[in-house]
């Protein structure tokens, strides 16, 4: 929620904290701010408030409250706190409600007034929380809101039928019927949604919790208007507002709970500043049920709110967070406090959420870090440790792991809201399948740059078919040019032998180079590990982005004296190969009549551009001076 | 050394490395589907059906329902893990065979109905831990992420808590860490950073899982692995996790 800085200094007498300390303060005691930025002669604080507290908080006033608690200065005034009487009452407008997502409906009946543009303050307040300015009276039913909480609507009595009065009634709409929004949009709705009507006519003048129908619209040549502030049902306004994809910010309230006791505060509030501002007269008010909220005494005990949080405060600490902080009533009774949250906290149920209270306001630094004691390990994880065991064995051998996409463009298993059409299913033994092919397909024209002619990959993951879900591993051995069975089967082989020993079922290449095995069977029937295997820590990496150019091979072979190690030879190369020289790999090494051939093969690649054979010779050349500056023989 | 010895994808090395660290804690590696009953991805956990809490993660609906007629979702957390692991606990607590403290750990792939970016992926990993016994405070919470921060990074490392919202934990919890020392990473030292959701598991959740809150209380947390991955090695863009391309795995 956009949050003006100038509305809040509104309820307190000193200068409050400038609107980085603010910042900081809501963020370590309520929500995180997001964001700030000077608009006009004001600050707007990004608040992000959250489900728990947006029954209450997303208003300017439950803003100011909290900071109130945070900082330990009191308001200077609490339009909450405040005894709000509706005097007079009217009979000339008669509200009935006859449906149970209408709780409470209270109304206001103003005349003669002036409909023009807002004063200044009013503009400039909704501008600097993003909000249009309409007329005076609409948006002082906007500021409302978004001071207090409370969504309000106006109408134009003078667009109302008046036979005896006006009549309002509060019904559930017929399945079909239709309503126009102030915004021009024409909305069909069902028995699940609730209606304003014009009780003489039956006309929708409103969707109920959600939006003001154009019908009865507050314009230049308004005179007259009733005022609405009631109160409708989270779960039917969240349904509705779903369903007809119509999220306002007096929907996005109700669905959020705000409580029913605000209705009057609202409309309280509301009607004084459209007579200030538009002129006119108060009729009177309505209201369908003034039962008062009320609210059950939450229950906490001093030692639940010290182990929870792990610290140490004593009765007196908390009774001053309660009651002088957040200024609620409170009673102690040896161990346990009992506070009695205000009206407009529903939120405030079990000793968790005081808790959660206490522990925000007093401050979650004073939290000190208890160190765990080691205890044995109860329980080893097979699915896990079988799966460890598999990547040692493969990685031994020479395979790399990879992890492959769950979503497939087609598959045995759809998503009902897939994210793109090509990821609507989920994979399949086929799909993972597919994603190796993928995979090999991707990977061997780079084979040179991990040092290998063929590349070979497992991947270890779930599969989802119509009968569930499995893990399954999927290995692959794939060339420059595919599998080749001749030089590809040797390793294929190998995998199979491990594979065979280590799950003890029988392993065979479906073809291209594959095998797939249904790790989930497989495991079943191992027994059951007593520890996991220790593996030493493994060493720091520091990731390396890796050049998008296409990559050159080069091989030299040269003789060299029969002293000549592996790595003396490779070192003459890397230091004469240059910065491009990606890897060096010895690929041939024989001795024959008191020497020794190397064969090597250097793969140059540019994180700049693509190599032409020019810059890839030029730099062979440098390679093979230096092998023959040394007394080698290139051959 | 074996000179064609083959790569652990970076995931499964960290996976590798987290295990290490909580196993010796005595915390016990948990799974569960990936496939998941709305029961249990969001009910148990107090996620109310048509509650705004809902609206928190983006889902994936599969095209089908289970036996009892429940929605099927491609879990949006581990979550469902705590709830699962606190059954079969107290499953096997009847019998005798175990008895308090549950600690647990449960890292598994996530999915999220979200646009992707460079820090962000339809599908990744969450780390979620669980702690449950009389007397399990947010300092316990605190101790134990100070001390897997530190083994997992390396450094000295400070834990910050902030408050937050998540439904299945009251009091919620935002956590920021910041490693100091001559040994902390260069791109991470001296600098706060937002790492995760915890909180005391609420007492609702507890009770679905056939515990007593008025005796139990604990702590649960979840962090997203990829995040942490990057973090350690620096990777640059989540996507490279996912797209098989051997020029990053073989870095690992």
């Amino acid at each position: 929620m956009k949050v003006s800085y100038n509305e809040l200094k509104k309820y307190f007498d000193e200068n409050l904290l400038a609107p980085e300390a603010l910042a900081e303060v809501l963020t370590f005691h309520a929500w995180e701010v997001e964001g700030q930025e000077k608009v006009g002669g004001d600050t707007v604080l990004d608040v992000k408030v959250l489900p728990d507290k947006s029954a209450w908080a997303l208003s300017h006033r439950g803003i100011a409250k909290d900071i109130s608690a945070i900082i330990h200065w009191p308001l200077t005034h609490d339009p909450l706190r405040e005894q709000r009487v509706l005097e007079p009452i009217t009979h000339e407008v008669v509200v009935s409600v006859t449906t149970p997502t209408c709780t409470r409906y209270n109304a206001a009946l103003i005349k003669g007034i002036k409909v023009g543009p807002s004063p200044q303050w009013l503009i400039d307040f909704l501008t600097s929380i993003g909000q249009r300015s309409i007329n005076n009276v609409v948006d002082i039913t906007n500021y409302v809101m978004f001071g207090l909480g409370q969504p309000l609507h106006a109408f134009d009595a003078g667009k109302l039928s008046h036979t005896d009065g006006y009549k309002i009634t509060v019904r559930a709409a017929r399945n079909g019927e239709k309503i126009t929004t102030l915004t021009g949009e024409a909305y069909s709705l069902t028995t699940n949604d609730t209606l304003i009507v014009d009780g003489d006519t039956d006309t929708p003048v409103g969707i109920a919790g959600i939006k003001g129908g154009k019908i009865a619209e507050v314009d230049a040549n308004t005179v007259d208007i009733i005022v609405e502030s009631a109160h409708f049902d989270a779960l039917a306004t969240r349904k509705s507002s779903q369903r007809l994809r119509l999220r306002t910010d007096a929907s996005t309230r109700y669905e959020n709970g705000v409580s029913r006791g605000l209705t009057t505060n609202g409309i309280t509030e509301a009607v004084p500043l459209i007579i200030q501002e538009c002129g006119g007269v108060l009729v009177g008010y309505v209201d369908t049920n003034p039962t008062p909220v009320t609210r059950a005494q939450v229950a906490v005990s001093l030692s639940k709110i010290n182990s929870v949080l792990g610290v140490a405060l004593g009765m007196h600490d908390v009774e001053t967070i309660i009651k002088n902080w957040f200024g609620y009533q409170c009673n102690i009774d040896g161990d346990i406090i009992s506070v009695l949250p205000p009206f407009e906290r529903p939120d405030l149920v079990i000793a968790e959420d005081m808790i959660e209270e206490i522990g925000r306001v007093y401050g979650l630094e004073h939290i000190v870090s208890v160190p765990i004691e080691p205890i044995p390990l109860r329980e080893i994880n097979k699915r896990f440790y079988y799966a460890e065991a598999l990547r040692d064995a493969l990685t031994e051998i020479g395979f790399s792991e990879v992890f492959t996409s769950s979503f497939r463009d087609f598959d045995e298993v759809k998503l009902a809201n897939a994210l793109a059409s090509d990821k609507g299913y989920l994979r399949s033994e086929k799909g993972i399948i597919e994603n190796m092919k993928d995979v090999l397909a991707k990977n061997a024209p780079n084979s040179d740059l991990f040092g290998t002619d063929q590349v070979c990959v497992f991947e270890l993951g779930k599969v989802f078919e119509v009968e569930g879900e499995r893990d399954v591993l999927v290995l692959g051995v794939w060339s420059k040019q595919g599998y080749v069975a001749k030089k590809d089967k040797k390793i294929l082989d190998e995998a199979v032998s491990v594979l065979d020993s280590l799950l003890g079922v029988g392993v065979n290449e479906i073809g291209d180079g594959i095998i797939v095995i249904d790790v989930t069977t497989a495991v079943e029937s191992l027994p059951q590990p007593t520890a996991y295997t220790h593996h030493e820590k493994t060493p720091d990496v520091m990731y390396r982005p890796f050049s998008i150019y296409p990559y050159s091979t080069r091989d030299i072979a040269f003789w060299a004296s029969v002293d000549t190690t592996a790595e003396e030879a490779e070192k003459i190369i890397r230091e004469n190969a240059g910065a491009l020289a990606q890897r060096i790999d010895m690929f041939d090494r024989f001795e024959k009549e008191g020497r020794v051939s190397y064969g090597f093969r250097i793969v140059f690649q540019s994180y700049e551009k693509t190599l032409t054979a020019s810059d890839s010779d030029a730099m062979m050349q440098a390679v093979s001076s230096a092998v023959s500056a040394r007394g080698f023989e290139v051959r | 050394m074996n000179p064609r010895k083959g790569h652990l994808h970076p995931l499964s090395r960290i996976i590798r490395d987290i295990n290490a660290v909580f196993s010796e804690l005595g915390f016990v590696f948990a799974d569960g589907p990936e496939m998941e009953s709305t029961h249990y991805n969001f009910d148990l956990l107090n996620v109310p059906k048509d509650h705004p809490s809902r609206d928190m993660q983006d889902t994936f609906y599969v095209e089908r329902a289970d036996l009892e007629g429940e929605d099927i979702v491609m879990r949006t957390h581990t979550s469902p893990v705590q709830v699962r692991y606190m059954k079969h606990f107290m499953e096997e607590k009847a019998r005798g065979s175990v008895d308090f403290p549950i600690r647990v750990i449960a890292p598994g792939k996530v999915f999220r109905n979200e646009a992707t970016d460079a820090t962000h992926e339809a599908q990744f990993y969450q780390l979620e831990g669980l702690m449950v016994d009389k007397s399990i405070s947010l300092g316990h919470l605190k101790g134990t992420l100070e001390y897997f921060f530190k083994h997992l990074f390396g450094g000295s490392v400070e834990v910050r808590l902030r408050p937050s919202f998540f439904p299945f934990v009251e009091p919620g919890l935002e956590v920021d860490m910041r490693l100091t020392g001559d040994s902390a990473p260069l791109k991470l030292k001296d600098r706060w950073i937002e790492i995760m959701g915890a909180g005391m598991v609420h007492p609702n959740v507890l009770r679905n899982a056939g515990i007593d809150p008025e005796i139990f209380q604990g702590f649960a947390f979840g962090m997203g692995i990829d995040r942490l991955a990057v973090m350690k090695y620096g990777v640059d863009d989540v996507r490279l996790f996912y797209n098989g391309d051997l020029r990053v795995v073989s870095q690992f």
